[in-house]
């Protein structure tokens, strides 16, 4: 299954509030048979720019990101249901990838070169 | 008197050694062996590297992952006045690295991590890698 990665931006709530939205969000996930593999934090901060979403204009917000492998056909319907969610601002679904990109970086694929033509 | 100094000159003009005649080594070489040992060619070329060879060109972003997450270096390739993105003139880096930078630059502002038409005040004092000059 591939892997995705769940980047959040939450209201600017009260703890339990925060974590009611997260709990929702997970039960959704495993209703669609995903495995979430990590929940993590990455802090409340203030936004790079005022988001208007669901009638408010927001400035701070709580950013969380969710790690899980899921089968393709869920993502655009888990994307719908977040667009719905009224504490969320921004949900954005990413493809992970685990390998690294093919080739080497300048120096040294010209050093490459260089040994080949020598 | 005199005869003895002179005998003595004499001696110490003799020489102590008997001398031979002074064989160079390509002389006892030839005396020796016919052929050329290949191993011992002092005239051919050694075979080492370049010792002028110069450190290979590298991008300043050469091995380093370039993440949609860390803004604060992305925030190093854009103005801080209107919050553009440099081109590859001015930032010096390859062709992979500015395309990977300028994807993650705008991956990041659609996410809401960066934002688009200024630089992040914490961000601003960061040390200059573009060189480029502000009209202040």
């Amino acid at each position: 299954m591939p892997r995705y990665e769940l980047y959040m931006i939450l209201k600017a709530m009260q703890r339990p509030e925060t974590a009611a939205v997260l709990r929702r969000t997970v039960e959704t996930l495993f209703e669609r048979g995903a495995v979430v593999r990590s929940l993590e934090n990455l802090g409340e901060r203030r936004l790079p720019y005022k988001i208007s979403k669901h009638d408010s204009r927001q400035t701070h917000g709580g950013y969380f990101s969710i790690d899980f492998h899921a089968s393709p056909n869920i993502v655009s319907e888990l994307l719908n249901h977040l667009e719905r969610d009224v504490d969320v601002l921004r949900p954005t679904v990413v493809k992970k990838d685990t390998e690294l990109p093919k080739g080497q970086c300048c120096g040294a694929a010209r050093e490459e070169k260089a040994k080949m033509a020598s | 008197m005199f005869v003895l100094s002179v005998s003595r000159l004499l001696v110490q003009a003799l020489p102590k050694q008997p001398v031979l005649p002074r064989a160079s080594a390509q002389c006892v070489r030839s005396l020796t062996t016919s052929q050329q040992d290949p191993a011992s060619k002092d005239d051919m070329p050694i075979k080492m590297e370049n010792p002028y060879k110069q450190p290979a060109k590298t991008c300043i972003l050469c091995n380093v992952t370039v993440d949609f997450k860390n803004v604060q270096l992305l925030s190093q390739f854009i103005s801080p006045h209107s919050g553009r993105i440099y081109g590859r003139h001015i930032t010096g880096l390859c062709g992979r690295k500015q395309k990977e930078v300028t994807k993650a630059i705008k991956k990041s502002r659609s996410m809401g991590f960066m934002s688009v038409t200024l630089k992040d005040p914490l961000f601003i004092k960061d040390p200059e890698i573009c060189g480029i000059k502000h009209v202040e």
